[in-house]
């Protein structure tokens, strides 16, 4: 029964991470000065600019945690931590490779077969494949093992009928990786799903919309509709598919995106205080702000590392996630605050009341996605009950 | 079978727990000698980082003797400064004092008369408020305004007279009271501007690496309290309610902990040590209030009482996230410098690389 500590050391970036840094602060500099690059809070969920994807992919920092014979960087995670934090604080569109580079590479990485590698990760690190997540359904949120779209064997392959939801992306991307149950005979719910590549763009695949409260088209519901599939489709070994997702749910939970996405506007509100005479409250304010973001991103650092060193870092990660996202609500209400400004989306995209705007409607979102806050907060006090 | 993990530092710590603070002086007397004994002083030249572990520790048992002050922050200041570090506890002060110099240099031009002396030798009156452990300390050091900038003394204990007092948790306070003291030119030295910061962020960090101790023996606590304790039929931590209050408990005590690794880390770097002791500060001092909130509600009656140690660690963190600064002072530190230092200051402060 021991409470989970963090790692006996501070992770210390090496210094070529210092270099690599400073040239995405140079390429984030051009893109800024071209208007690709626009400060925006959420960027991960709402921006999609293949273009500056491929330039990015150009540059290595796709994929740049894949290995090398796979079209990769064969860099480390911290280094794709570093590319990532940049972006996400500079508030770039990146969410059209979002998947692929977080999640679904690591996955073929470590799942795929080697046909399905060749296949798929070099297309990945050059920014030309991206990738939803199949996961969610109408009657499977936060109790995943509930899926109901099922899997059935044919004589060259499977047969996937179902519903997905909240599936972002679908509309536009190549691909998603489906959790569909292959076996019910089985008594254990967490047993008999499977991983499967679906190509989004299969005659038998419906996307139908789900516009978000702001009006945005970014979730959609992914039918399958008797989606017929190759035997090479299957991502892993049938029956594995809750061992493979929830091995990818560390990575998926502690990354920057937890605390980062409404940081743009912390950094819009600053400029803003600039232009005129700050009083010591709004100071106070900010500063207060800065410390726990500074704090959180240590906390998140410490998960990267601890991944890196291949330990397993669950429990942190949703430690990391519960503090991240209710830090990027409070964030919102506190430059509310700090600066009152009536937010619009009838104004001028990219000026400071319209990101207001984006990142209020936006703010039900932090603490939901990647796993409830309150279902995470239970993972961390099972962590307690595990013998030590 | 080796005694030697007896011997380790922590393990030493572990045995003087802050529950005996009647004779606080005694108390730690038998603490430094328990660590001069075991030789689990570190070295001057030990790693910043252990030095924070060891305080870490020391926050945690809430051990009676000022080694937060003597390890991170007096000794050194006075290796800084170029002065002699004595053996044995330490505490640290600022304030503003009447310090002269005991041999003016009536011949210097410079300034009016009295800005320099022949030597560093001073008279220093006036009195310090509130230095923490300095009834148990071989030396108080001062950081205070001379006639010529800042200077850093080592006063010795026959040199000051104490008016006690003390804190929430019972931990010694004192006024240190200076008539007219003549401090020989061998414990005085005058330090550039920038020691004023660092001895701010110094005395910061080691509140903060005192708290992150205090706040995980928090989370001990209540996580055995609410595994052991039964109401309705089953152990309080099966109650959903206090699954979520439990949960943020253990973040809060962990974002703490993380921004002290952080400091200590960053102790080796001079470009990031002082906003990454700063923002560590901030931090503790800010999440005391939601650490101390959920602990005691979640120990129920019992906390609330002398019955439970969860006041060794309780008491302790509501002082100690006043003393050194609050978070309101380090927040502002921490905001003036992101929004007057130039634009888009932010992130590359957080991030320890500065925009090129």
């Amino acid at each position: 029964m021991t409470p989970p500590t963090t790692g006996a050391r501070a992770v210390q970036l090496r210094p070529e991470t210092q270099r690599l840094r400073r040239e995405v602060r140079d390429f984030l500099a051009e893109e800024r000065a071209a208007g690709t690059v626009m400060g925006r809070p959420d960027s991960w969920l709402t921006g999609w600019d293949p273009g500056f994807t491929r330039r990015l992919a150009e540059r290595g920092w796709v994929g740049m945690a894949l290995p090398k014979e796979y079209g990769g960087g064969g860099r480390g995670n911290l280094e794709r931590y570093v590319v990532i934090e940049e972006l996400l604080a500079a508030g770039a569109p990146v969410s059209a490779h979002w998947v692929a580079d977080r999640q679904a590479g690591p996955s073929i990485l470590r799942h795929g077969t080697e046909e399905q590698r060749r296949r798929f990760l070099p297309r990945i690190a050059a920014g030309r494949c991206f990738f939803s997540i199949g996961m969610s359904e109408q009657h499977a949120g936060s109790d995943l093992a509930a899926v109901r779209t099922r899997a059935e064997r044919t004589d060259d392959g499977w047969r996937l009928t179902g519903t997905k939801t909240w599936t972002g992306g679908a509309h536009l991307n190549d691909y998603a990786i489906v959790l569909a149950r292959t076996d019910d005979e089985s008594g254990d719910r967490h047993a008999g799903l499977s991983q499967f590549i679906v190509g989004l763009r299969d005659p038998r695949v419906r996307i139908e919309p789900i516009r978000l409260l702001s009006g945005e088209h970014t979730f959609n519901y992914f039918h399958l509709e008797g989606v017929e599939l190759g035997a090479d489709a299957l991502l892993g070994r049938p029956g594995d598919g809750w061992r493979q997702v929830t091995g990818e749910l560390a990575l998926e939970r502690s990354g920057p995106e937890r605390f980062l996405s409404t940081v743009p506007l912390l950094t819009a509100l600053v400029e803003q205080l600039r232009r005129g005479a700050c009083t010591p409250e709004q100071h106070t304010r900010v500063g207060r702000l800065t410390a726990r973001l500074s704090s959180i991103r240590q906390l998140s650092l410490g998960v990267a590392a601890a991944l890196e060193a291949g330990r397993p870092a669950d429990v942190q990660a949703a430690l990391v996630k519960d503090l991240g996202t209710r830090f990027e609500g409070e964030l919102v209400n506190e430059v509310r605050e700090i600066l009152p400004t009536a937010a619009r989306t009838d104004t001028t995209k990219g000026s400071y009341p319209e990101l207001l705007a984006t990142a209020i409607l936006h703010s039900p979102g932090y603490t939901l996605r990647g796993g409830t806050n309150e279902i995470l907060r239970g993972i961390i006090t099972r962590g307690l009950e595990l013998p030590s | 079978m080796t005694t030697d993990h007896l011997r380790t530092p922590a393990a030493v710590l572990a045995r003087h727990p802050g529950d005996a603070l009647d004779k606080p002086a005694a108390a730690a007397r038998a603490l430094w000698d328990a660590l001069t004994t075991a030789d689990a002083l570190p070295p001057p030249d030990t790693d910043p980082h252990a030095l924070v572990a060891l305080v870490r520790e020391a926050g945690h048992h809430g051990c009676p003797a000022p080694l937060a002050e003597t390890l991170l922050v007096a000794g050194p200041l006075l290796a800084r400064a170029g002065l002699a570090v004595p053996d044995g506890p330490l505490t640290f002060a600022r304030g503003p004092l009447d310090v002269r110099f005991a041999n003016v240099d009536t011949a210097s031009r410079v300034g009016p008369p009295g800005a320099a002396g022949t030597d560093d030798a001073v008279h220093v009156s006036g009195t310090l408020s509130r230095v923490p452990w300095a009834r148990a300390a071989q030396a108080v050091v001062v950081l205070t305004e001379g006639p010529g900038g800042p200077v850093l003394l080592a006063l010795e204990p026959d040199e000051y007279r104490l008016l006690e007092g003390a804190n929430l948790a019972g931990e010694p306070r004192d006024g240190v009271v200076l008539t007219d003291t003549a401090v020989p030119a061998d414990r005085v030295r005058r330090v550039p501007e920038a020691v004023l910061a660092e001895a701010e962020w110094r005395a910061g960090l080691a509140r903060a690496a005192l708290i992150a101790g205090a706040a995980r023996r928090c989370v001990e606590l209540t996580v055995a309290h609410t595994a052991a304790r039964s109401q309705f039929g089953r152990p309080l931590s099966h109650f959903q309610a206090v699954k979520q209050e439990e949960a943020k408990l253990i973040e809060e005590a962990a974002l703490v902990g993380a921004a002290v690794e952080a400091a200590a880390t960053a102790l080796g770097d001079p470009g990031g040590a002082a906003f990454a002791a700063q923002a560590a500060a901030a931090q503790a001092s800010a999440s005391v209030g939601e650490i101390t909130r959920i602990a005691h509600q979640l120990h129920g009656a019992i906390g609330f009482t002398e019955l439970s140690p969860l006041r060794l660690a309780t008491t302790r963190l509501w002082s100690w996230r006043d003393e050194d600064g609050n978070e309101q002072a380090w927040f502002a530190r921490i905001g003036r410098h992101v929004v007057e230092s130039g634009t888009g200051r932010l992130w590359p402060l957080v991030t320890g690389t500065p925009a090129a």
